[in-house]
């Protein structure tokens, strides 16, 4: 692999810039209530959510304790639509290094009916003008799909 | 000095190389719930949190970010600290300063890592610049070899008496429910007979990466009088800093070095009246990655003469049942989930002026207890523990 | 982005990794350290005015006397004497390459005829004809990139 030194000169001898990286193989686990989520999206093409009851609050993507009342919810799981509603979006057409797909992405979070929370994700099939906070959402699902939240592929204007 | 300060709660995880169960804020959970419970407690009754982190080493930063409402954080006040390998011990630190000065009654101080997201060693050496070190930086581990090869020279010992530590620190661990290596090991020819890593430190010399977390809870002197748990005080804390020798982080081949350790240890023990460590001072857990670094640190915190702390362990003295127990538990040695474990030497060394260690309670009665951090370019943290003030 | 999955109940473990890229600027000591390592293959250093200690690495501030370091340079002798030293025999992840460390040269901590004291790589590779003790002298790459320390191959056994 070539060696990633290089120096710049800035100004004059006296005054270096090294120009290096850090690249280090990294790893994350989603944990026992985030990998049925994750699972049951990919198998079912299905939301889950979590609820506690005492709060009435469901939680999408789940978790395991309540943040409001701590909690421990383990199988309090409840479906939620793969239908929604935007609270908020934004349109990103600067590209970066880990991007999800080509730009322009247009990034919204979703309120799935039957979820207290908002849910990130992209959307698709919409023209920008067309773009409004409370429109109504529906999931679109790859064909292929992974243990991912990416297993949506986005998020479409609900006819 | 402030107000006084007590540990109200005492709660760690099972030390594991990997948890694909959880998730990081799921596995800091766990030990906020099981100091919340130790101290009979419940989550709104803590006024802050502080946690401890080495950030990066998951590949994400910010940690604390991603789990404050999951770990009962939520709408409280409180930071998050990251000194290095230390960083678990600044967090006991500086949280004792946030009680001492009456700024909160009740905190809750937690320290993890979750250590099966990442390259631990890549991620240490990735923290030399690259003016120094990048090439020939292998984490901790490298500077820890050439630090063994310098005591064994300095000191007339042999690798039998690393091997002797890491035979009483396997003992400690396979008593301790929570610890994470639990080898069974019978033999020091067993140590020996393990292949090398990084001459000349073996496999078995050095520390594992390992998955965990461990939280304390801290109560005013007000506070605690109200509350079920017997309190152990926080009689004293310090911190020292310098930046790396040029040459190796963490032994001083040049022996013109001043080592954190010894300016550490004289700050507190002359502010604390002791005068003979291994009498006044009852146990000590202590902050070594590798064996080796155990019989230097023995005497950089003057439990010995230079040059003698192999013979501490030849004769025994440091064995659980010794006249001053080292690292009972089994030590970083054992167990090393780097952001959490300072904070397990202090909960450790609490846990046995409590006498509450089970079954790797010491045998000598402790009245007080010193635990240690080393870290960073040599830094060390020292907090001092007593059953009363 | 790949998965693994354990057994029994399916656990999602997401691997990533994306090389960050950085620039670190020296500053003018270093910077004056890394500009003679190129052009002129020496290893240069500043002095404390107070104490007179060899500050290596060069830098603008003696932490010891707590004075501004200055510019009274030196140009060390490039022999010195193996302190310490080690060699890998389980290749680690080398973070700055992005790969398992190709490291056949043990490495050494060497104290300099100067005084000062680097870590850097030996050309000796047989691990029995290591020691404490042993001189050597720097080796320098045919073609420095201006990176200091860097633009040193590795330091080769010498007889005297």
């Amino acid at each position: 692999m070539q060696i990633q030194d290089r120096v710049e000169q800035v100004d004059d001898l006296d005054r270096y810039v090294y120009h290096g990286r850090i690249d280090i193989p990294n790893s994350y686990s989603a944990g026992t209530v985030g990998s049925h989520f994750l699972t049951e999206l990919r198998d079912k093409k299905i939301f889950l959510g979590m609820k506690c009851e005492k709060c009435n609050v469901v939680y999408v993507p789940p978790r395991s304790t309540c943040k409001y009342c701590f909690a421990k919810m383990d199988d309090s799981w409840v479906e939620v639509a793969d239908k929604g509603t935007l609270l908020t979006y934004t349109v990103n057409f600067a590209p970066t290094a880990a991007q999800p797909a080509e730009s322009p992405i247009i990034y919204g979070i979703v309120q799935l009916d039957g979820a207290t929370t908002g849910f990130v994700h992209m959307l698709g099939e919409v023209d920008l003008e067309d773009l409004r906070i409370g429109m109504r959402l529906q999931a679109v699902f790859k064909p292929e799909r992974d243990a991912s939240i990416l297993a949506v592929k986005y998020f479409k204007p609900l006819k | 000095m402030g107000n006084r300060v007590a540990i109200v709660g005492i709660g760690q995880t099972y030390h594991k190389s990997n948890r694909p169960d959880v998730s990081q804020p799921e596995m800091v959970n766990e030990a906020v719930r099981a100091a919340l419970a130790d101290a009979q407690l419940e989550a709104k009754d803590i006024e802050a949190s502080f946690l401890s982190n080495m950030e990066t080493f998951e590949g994400i930063y910010l940690p604390d970010h991603g789990m404050a409402d999951e770990i009962g954080a939520y709408m409280r006040s409180g930071l998050k600290v990251c000194t290095g390998g230390t960083s678990g011990a600044s967090v006991v630190a500086e949280a004792f300063h946030y009680v001492a000065a009456g700024l909160f009654d009740v905190v809750m101080v937690t320290g993890f890592e979750k250590q099966d997201c990442g390259d631990t060693t890549a991620a240490i050496t990735a923290a030399c610049t690259p003016v120094w070190g990048k090439g020939v930086a292998t984490g901790a581990i490298g500077e820890f070899a050439k630090q063994a090869l310098t005591y064994m020279e300095n000191s007339g010992s042999r690798e039998e008496h690393a091997a002797m530590v890491r035979l009483k620190a396997d003992r400690g661990a396979c008593l301790n429910p929570y610890a994470h290596l639990k080898l069974g090991l019978k033999s020091i020819e067993e140590i020996l007979a393990s292949g090398y890593l990084v001459w000349p430190l073996r496999l078995l010399d050095f520390c594992p990466q390992s998955c965990g977390a461990c939280a304390l809870i801290y109560a005013s002197e007000s506070a605690a009088k109200k509350m079920a748990q017997k309190p152990v005080w926080i009689a004293d804390v310090e911190t020292v800093h310098q930046e790396p020798f040029r040459a190796g982080s963490f032994g001083d081949p040049t022996g013109l070095e001043t080592y954190t350790q010894e300016v550490a240890c004289e700050r507190v023990y002359k502010r604390n009246g002791i005068t003979d460590p291994i009498k006044d001072i009852c146990m000590a857990e202590l902050y070594e990655p590798s064996n080796w670094e155990e019989l230097n640190l023995y005497e950089r915190f003057h439990f010995c003469e230079k040059g003698e702390g192999w013979k501490l362990v030849e004769k025994g003295i440091t064995e659980i049942e010794g006249a001053f127990p080292v690292n009972p538990s089994g030590g970083v040695i054992a167990t090393n989930p780097i952001g959490a474990t300072p904070t397990i030497r202090v909960a450790e060394a609490a846990l046995q002026v409590r006498g509450d260690a089970g079954p790797h309670q010491v045998t000598r009665d402790v009245h007080t207890a010193m635990a240690t951090a080393l870290g960073g370019p040599n830094w060390t943290v020292l907090t001092l523990l007593k059953r009363s003030l | 982005m790949t998965q693994q999955s354990s057994q029994e109940q399916e656990l999602i473990r997401i691997n990533y990794g994306t090389p960050r890229p950085y620039k670190w600027a020296t500053g003018k000591y270093i910077g004056k350290l890394y500009k003679e390592a190129k052009e002129n293959k020496q290893l240069v250093t500043n002095r404390c005015p107070q104490c007179k200690q060899l500050l290596w690495p060069p830098i603008a501030f003696c932490g010891r006397c707590k004075v501004d370091a200055g510019e009274d340079w030196v140009v060390m002798n490039q022999r010195g004497t193996v302190v310490q030293y080690t060699y890998l025999v389980v290749p680690m992840w080398d973070p700055h390459y992005g790969e398992k460390f190709a490291n056949p040269y043990p490495t050494a901590t060497i104290k300099l005829d100067d005084g000062a004291y680097l870590v850097s790589r030996l050309q000796e590779q047989d691990p029995e004809k290591l020691k404490v003790g042993m001189r050597v002298e720097a080796v320098w790459k045919e073609e420095g990139r201006g990176t200091g320390m860097g633009d040193v191959l590795y330091f080769r056994t010498i007889e005297e």
